[in-house]
C-alpha cells in the first residue's frame, strides 16, 4: 500500500531512529540507523551527513537507497525507495537541520566535532506501508486539525493576545505569558529567559511547573540548547531528547581518545527526564530579546503545529516585552523628588527578634551569598549591595531607578539598561532565598527595601 | 590490549537486547532493508545465523537468492555501540520450532530495553516476529559502527 510522505509526518519527527540501506559499487550492502529523516516536500527527504561514513561513500558510488521509517505512535513501518540527488552545505534546509545538531553538540560539549557536514537530499521513488509488520492493524489516532479546531486556534490567539496586552508591567507580563502557555497549550514546564547584551548571557526571569523555580539561572549565548537557539535566532523543537543526547554521548565517548580538550557536558536545566524541548527565540527584527522554553517528558509533546502557532505568539510576546522594557527605561528617567520616610513592615522590635541573615558580597565573583547559599551576582548584586549599604548607613529604605542609573559603579549600560528586569530578578531571588529581605515597588520608577530581620553585611 | 577490545566489540553483536537490522541488494544494485529479531553463532562468528520475520522479509530473501550479499547491523539502544557484519549467505530456511524459544527470548530482551526507553510493551508486542526465516551467512568482515570518528573501522 503506497503512502503520501505528508501523511507520514510523525515518522519524520526523529522519535524512533530510521534505517537506511545503501550498497557500494561492488554490490555489498550497508545498513545503519539515522537519527532523523527530514521531510522536505512530497517527493523529497533529507538525511544529515555528520561523518564521511560508509553510507556517504556508498551514495557517491551508487545513488540507490532504501529507508525504513517508523510511526512512533503505532510502530507501523514504512519503506522508502530513494535516489540520492545532492548534498546541500548551506541554505534553509541545511540551517534547519544544523540547528538541531548544533544544539545537541553544544549540550554534550561536542561543538565542532559533532557537526553537520551536509544535508543529503533524496528523491523518494516510492513510499509503502510494510505489510505484515504489525500483527494487528494499528488503532486509529485522532486526525489533524479540524475546522472547529482552526476556529479554536483563532480564538486562542485572540485570547493570548488580549492577556498579553493587559499586562501592566514586566513582571505581570512574564506571569501572563507562562500562564497562557499552560492554560491554552497545557505546557506544564516553561520558562522565560531575557537576553543581556552586556554579558551576552540569558537569565531566567520566570518559570512555571518546576519544584525549584530556577529564576536567575543563566546560560551563555551559544551554550547548550537554549544558548544555541538564542545565537541562531531560530526555533528548535527536539523530540526524543534523551535519544539525541545518548547519540551525542556515544560520539563523545568515541572521540575521547582523539580530542583531548572536549568541553564539559552541560547539565540540562529544569525537568528531570525531559524527552522533548521547544525553545523559541523572542526577537524584534534581528534583535534578540530572550527565549521561551518548554519541556515535557512526552517525546511527542510538541508538534509542527506548535512551531507555527507559537512562532506567531512569540512575535507578539517579543514585541510586548520590548515595549515594556522600553517603557520601564523611559519611566526610570522621571526625577524623583520625594523619598518616603522609613516605613518598616514590622516594628523594629519584631524585626530584631528574628534570626539574623548574613549577606556576603564576594568581590572577585561579583556575587552575593545569603548565609552560605548563592543569592545573585553581577549588576543585580551590586544594586542590592548599594541599597543595603545605604540603608544601613542612613536608615533610608526608598530608592529611585534614576539614582541607580546615574551610579556608574553599578555598571549599567548607558542605553537599554534593562534595570526593571534586573530589579525583578533581584526581587524574585530574594523571595526564594531570603524572604526576610524584600524589594517592593513603591510607585513610578521607585522601589523600597524592606528588611524584616537583622541583616549583617560582610564584604570579601 | 587493542586486540582484546576489538574482540570484545566483535562479540557484542551476539548479546541479547540489541536492535538488529539487515541490508541486502538486488542484481541491479538496489538495496533493501528489514529488521531482524535474533542472531546466533555457534562457531565463534565464523558463521552467523540471522532470524528475520517471514512477514516482512520477502525482498531480502529474494535478494539473497540472487546476490547472496548481506549486511547485519547490531546496535545497543542505550549506548549506541554498534557493529556491522558483512558476509555471504550460505542458506536461508524457515526457522524450526526448536528455535522459537530462542527467538522469543531475544524479542523479549529487546522489548525490555525498549520499555526502559519509554516504548510501551503493547506496541512492541504488536510487531511481527514469528514465523521467521533463519539466514546463515559466512562472516567476511566486521566493522565498528558506533557513531563517531571510529565508525567504519574494521574490527575483524
Amino acid at each position: 500500500m503506497s503512502a503520501r510522505l505528508s501523511d507520514l509526518s510523525r515518522c519524520f519527527q526523529g522519535v524512533v531512529p530510521s534505517i537506511i540501506a545503501t550498497a557500494d559499487a561492488s554490490g555489498m550492502p550497508n545498513v545503519t540507523y539515522v537519527s532523523q529523516v527530514y521531510f522536505v516536500d512530497e517527493r523529497h527527504v533529507a538525511l544529515s551527513c555528520q561523518f564521511f561514513n560508509k553510507t556517504r561513500r556508498n551514495l557517491d558510488e551508487n545513488a540507490a537507497a532504501c529507508a525504513e521509517v517508523l510511526d512512533p505512535v503505532t510502530l507501523q513501518a514504512y519503506r522508502l525507495r530513494m535516489k540520492f540527488l545532492r548534498s546541500e552545505k548551506s541554505g534553509p534546509l541545511f540551517d534547519t537541520m544544523n540547528l538541531r545538531i548544533d544544539a545537541i553538540a553544544s549540550q554534550t560539549g561536542m561543538t565542532g566535532i559533532f557537526r553537520l557536514i551536509a544535508a543529503d537530499v533524496f528523491e523518494v521513488l516510492s513510499a509503502e506501508l510494510v505489510e505484515g509488520f504489525l500483527t494487528e492493524p494499528p488503532q486509529d489516532v485522532p486526525a489533524g486539525v479540524s475546522l472547529a479546531g482552526a476556529r479554536t486556534e483563532m480564538r486562542g490567539l485572540q485570547w493570548i493576545s488580549e492577556r498579553i496586552n493587559q499586562a501592566t508591567d514586566l513582571e505581570s507580563l512574564f506571569t501572563v505569558v507562562l500562564e497562557a502557555l499552560e492554560e491554552y497549550f497545557q505546557f506544564s514546564h516553561t520558562s522565560v529567559l531575557l537576553y543581556d547584551e552586556t554579558n551576552r548571557r540569558l537569565t531566567t526571569m520566570a518559570s512555571r511547573g518546576y519544584g525549584e523555580s530556577g529564576i536567575g539561572a543563566e546560560v551563555a549565548m551559544g551554550e547548550g540548547l537554549i544558548g544555541t537557539v538564542a545565537r541562531e535566532r531560530r526555533l528548535l523543537r527536539l523530540t526524543s531528547l534523551e535519544g539525541d543526547l545518548r547519540y551525542g554521548r556515544a560520539i563523545r565517548r568515541e572521540s575521547a581518545d582523539r580530542e583531548s580538550a572536549l568541553a564539559a557536558e552541560i547539565p540540562l536545566p529544569g525537568l528531570p527526564g525531559a524527552q522533548s524541548v521547544l525553545a523559541i527565540p523572542l526577537t524584534v527584527g534581528d534583535r534578540l530579546i530572550g527565549v521561551i522554553a518548554a519541556e515535557d517528558r512526552d517525546p511527542m509533546r510538541f508538534s509542527e503545529w506548535h512551531e507555527a502557532y507559537l512562532g506567531i505568539v512569540a512575535n507578539q510576546i517579543a514585541l510586548s516585552l520590548d515595549r515594556m522594557i522600553e517603557r520601564c527605561n523611559e519611566m526610570a528617567d522621571v526625577p524623583v523628588e520625594i523619598f518616603a520616610p522609613l516605613t518598616p513592615v514590622h516594628a523594629a522590635e519584631e524585626c530584631q527578634r528574628r534570626v539574623k541573615r548574613r549577606l556576603t558580597y564576594y568581590k572577585n565573583d561579583d556575587a552575593i551569598f545569603v548565609d552560605d547559599e548563592y543569592l545573585i551576582r553581577n549588576i543585580p548584586a551590586r544594586i542590592l549591595w548599594k541599597v543595603l549599604g545605604e540603608s544601613q548607613r542612613t536608615g533610608r529604605t526608598e530608592f529611585s531607578n534614576r539614582e541607580m542609573r546615574v551610579d556608574q559603579s553599578l555598571g549599567l549600560p548607558p542605553v537599554k539598561d534593562n534595570l526593571e528586569s534586573r530589579l525583578i530578578l533581584l526581587k524574585q531571588r530574594l523571595v526564594e532565598k531570603c524572604p526576610d529581605l524584600r524589594i517592593v515597588s513603591t510607585g513610578r520608577g521607585r522601589f523600597a527595601l524592606r528588611a524584616e530581620a537583622p541583616i549583617e553585611m560582610i564584604e570579601r | 590490549m587493542a586486540e582484546r577490545v576489538a574482540t570484545t566489540r566483535v562479540h557484542r553483536c551476539l548479546e541479547p537486547g540489541l536492535s538488529l537490522l539487515i541490508g541486502t541488494v538486488d542484481a541491479q544494485g538496489v538495496p533493501a532493508t528489514c529488521r531482524a529479531v535474533a542472531v546466533s553463532s555457534d562457531d565463534d562468528l565464523e558463521t552467523l545465523t540471522v532470524y528475520v520475520p517471514v512477514a516482512t522479509s520477502h525482498t531480502a530473501i529474494q535478494n539473497l537468492a540472487t546476490t547472496k550479499r548481506l549486511a547485519v547491523a547490531a546496535t545497543h539502544p542505550f549506548t549506541n555501540c554498534a557493529t556491522q557484519i558483512k558476509g555471504t549467505s550460505i542458506d536461508a530456511r524457515l526457522a524450526t520450532e526448536a528455535e522459537a524459544a530462542f527467538v522469543r527470548a531475544r524479542v523479549d530482551a529487546f522489548a525490555d530495553v525498549l520499555e526502559s526507553l519509554g516504548v510501551p510493551r503493547r506496541l512492541t508486542r504488536s510487531v511481527a516476529h514469528w514465523p521467521a526465516f533463519a539466514i546463515r551467512i559466512r562472516v567476511e568482515q566486521v566493522f565498528d559502527q558506533t557513531p563517531g570518528p571510529n565508525a567504519g573501522s574494521r574490527l575483524q
